[in-house]
């Protein structure tokens, strides 16, 4: 398993596709940094500010990491190096455990930087506006959360790619899902009761303060952050089975 | 061209695959219980592959000796890169087996350093330097980075070690697949269609690089439609139409009794006759020349002079694999035919045509 991780990591490193991702994760940390905090009106007392939001924007760079998983295996079958791949690691379900396992290593120096950058950001433009510097609000938990999801999207992404295969289609799917579809559900009636059970529902559990229902309406069925975070880790896991099982299975012609 | 280096460690007979006769394998293909014997020997027994309606692969069996270079020939659509995706775990069989060292492919305790395999010339990430490339593969098969440099110094592309595969020529990405092979020195090496797409200089080169391969025991299944040069440096043939084998052995096996002696002379009717008296037969040509079937000339000689019969040629037209090969395959294409005067001109080929091995999938 070593000698996978250590060629996959070589692939990944041998694009630059990590330099843009890393310049893009950066990019949407910073500007929904700048754009939470500066929406802060001068004067609102330290009690008024959303403390949690202001040091999980970076949160939001999650779609990237999920871009950056879909291409692990979505970029295989486009160049046809999943030829090659396969005659060096025949066992297929290793394979898929071995990327599974390179990109979430790889997510966590991502999650590590946009980490920073939320700090770096929040903490200058917090200070610029004269407002206490402080993490309340269960602010640090909500660091610790966000930072993990974004690893368990990369993990996603990489299921998504195996199920779909086919990098643009695979790609229109994951954005489409996380910045529309995902939002529709939440408030289509019937559905939006089970919201937070499907992978948006239960990241947004995750990642939010629970308090008011996540801000959803209440007829959605409630689970609790960490429930949340077990119900999105179930689905990374089934969407990379089910990818391993109708896609990777196929005969490679 | 130098050697490559012998492999780091001798390849330990996977004795832990014996113990689960029963398992199967999740791409379909059944776990054979063996236990990997390193000699190189491939086996393909009964091997079956249905695509929808149509049998790519109908019941192939062939053994590929160790230490032979076997030419595996067929025209397109024969079922050849099927064969060849089966053999290496790509394609799941619909009956049958195929085996490497007495296992199948994804049983192999070290697969790359066990059997090299160049299927297409493109497998390559664009943005990829050929070195990167051969270097990912070296990580997962825990060989050292530098035998990367060293198969492209083997195969000629250390100029071009750095260079993005993107910008490769097609002889370039042929070198690169079959450095690939190379990487983990396996005693087996199969190689699907090296030839395709290489300037002259290229093909030349490829002959020297399979006779190089050849003196050091490799095992080698070439597919190839440069049938010259299979037959320069080839000692086994397998021919396969429609996804049946029509024809397998030594080159030698292959050849006997499909040499034609060919006799020019003013008066052949007496040594004809003479000829039919000894049991050979001769067929008269428009020219008037006569084609014999003879492995050798000695006795045509003999039997010309004793008859008086004045000779202008007798000369022997040995052994063509290409000749076998188009008369064992006769049909396979339904193309129009070029040789025939006044034959209408082809028809432009229907939208979605795809020509070549891979075109019906």
């Amino acid at each position: 398993m070593i000698n996978l991780l250590k060629s996959e990591v070589l692939k990944i490193r041998s694009t630059q596709v990590w330099v843009w991702m890393l310049l893009l994760v950066v990019a949407l940390t910073t500007l929904f940094t700048l754009g939470t905090v500066l929406s802060i009106q001068t004067g609102t007392p330290k009690e008024g500010i959303n403390y949690f939001s202001v040091w999980t924007t970076f949160g939001t760079a999650g779609i990237a990491l999920l871009v950056l998983g879909l291409l692990g295996l979505t970029t295989e079958f486009r160049h046809q190096t999943i030829t090659p791949t396969l005659l060096a690691t025949p066992d297929r379900w290793r394979l898929l455990s071995g990327k599974a396992l390179a990109y979430v290593i790889f997510a966590i120096p991502y999650g590590l930087i946009c980490i920073v950058v939320n700090l770096v950001v929040a903490t200058i433009c917090l200070k610029a506006k004269s407002f206490p510097v402080t993490f309340a609000d269960g602010a640090i938990g909500g660091i610790v959360t966000n930072f993990i999801s974004l690893i368990l999207l990369a993990f996603f992404g990489l299921g998504l790619g195996a199920l779909i295969r086919n990098q643009a289609a695979g790609m229109v799917a994951g954005i489409l899902y996380l910045s529309i579809i995902n939002g529709l559900l939440s408030v289509i009636p019937v559905i939006r009761k089970v919201y937070l059970f499907e992978p948006g529902g239960a990241l947004t559990a995750f990642t939010t303060r629970d308090r008011d229902n996540y801000g959803l309406r209440h007829d959605v069925i409630h689970v609790s952050p960490m429930v949340g975070g077990l119900i999105l880790l179930v689905w990374c896991v089934a969407i990379l089975i089910a990818g391993g099982y109708f896609s990777l299975q196929r005969d490679i012609s | 061209m130098t050697a490559p280096p012998p492999p780091s460690s001798p390849e330990p007979p996977r004795q832990s695959l014996a113990k689960s006769p029963a398992s199967s394998h999740p791409h379909g293909l059944r776990h054979t219980g063996a236990v990997e014997q390193p000699d190189g020997r491939i086996v393909v027994d009964k091997l079956t592959k249905v695509f929808g309606t149509q049998r790519a692969v109908d019941e192939l069996s062939f053994t590929v000796e160790p230490g032979s270079i076997t030419g595996f020939l067929g025209p397109n659509g024969a079922g050849k890169t099927t064969t060849l995706r089966m053999l290496l775990g790509l394609i799941a069989p619909t009956a049958g087996t195929a085996t490497i060292n007495g296992v199948a492919y994804h049983s192999l305790h070290r697969p790359l350093q066990t059997v090299g395999a160049a299927l297409e010339a493109s497998s390559f990430h664009p943005a990829h330097t050929g070195l990167q490339h051969l270097r990912i593969y070296c990580a997962a098969a825990n060989l050292p980075a530098k035998r990367a440099d060293e198969v492209l110094e083997i195969v000629g592309l250390t100029n071009a070690a750095k260079k993005k595969t993107k910008g490769y020529s097609m002889g370039m990405r042929q070198r690169l697949g079959l450095a690939g092979t190379l990487l983990g020195d396996p005693k087996v090496l199969i190689l699907d269609e090296p030839a395709n797409g290489l300037d002259p200089e290229g093909i030349r080169w490829l002959r020297g690089f399979f006779r190089h391969l050849a003196s050091e025991g490799r095992t080698i299944l070439v597919s190839s439609h440069q049938l010259a040069e299979i037959q320069e440096v080839a000692d086994r043939a397998v021919i396969l139409n429609q996804g049946r084998l029509v024809r397998a052995g030594t080159l030698a096996e292959l050849s006997a009794g499909t040499s034609t002696a060919i006799v020019r002379g003013p008066d052949l009717a007496p040594l004809q006759q003479a000829l039919a008296a000894a049991g050979l037969a001769g067929t008269t040509e428009p020219d008037g020349s006569l084609r014999v079937r003879a492995d050798e000339l000695t006795q045509i000689g003999h039997l010309a002079f004793s008859n008086g019969v004045e000779l202008h040629e007798l000369s022997l037209e040995e052994f063509d694999l290409e000749k076998l090969f188009f008369s064992l395959t006769e049909g396979a294409h339904q193309a129009h035919n070029f040789d025939q005067p006044g034959a209408p001109p082809p028809q432009v080929p229907p939208a979605g045509y795809a020509p070549g091995e891979g075109g019906r999938r």
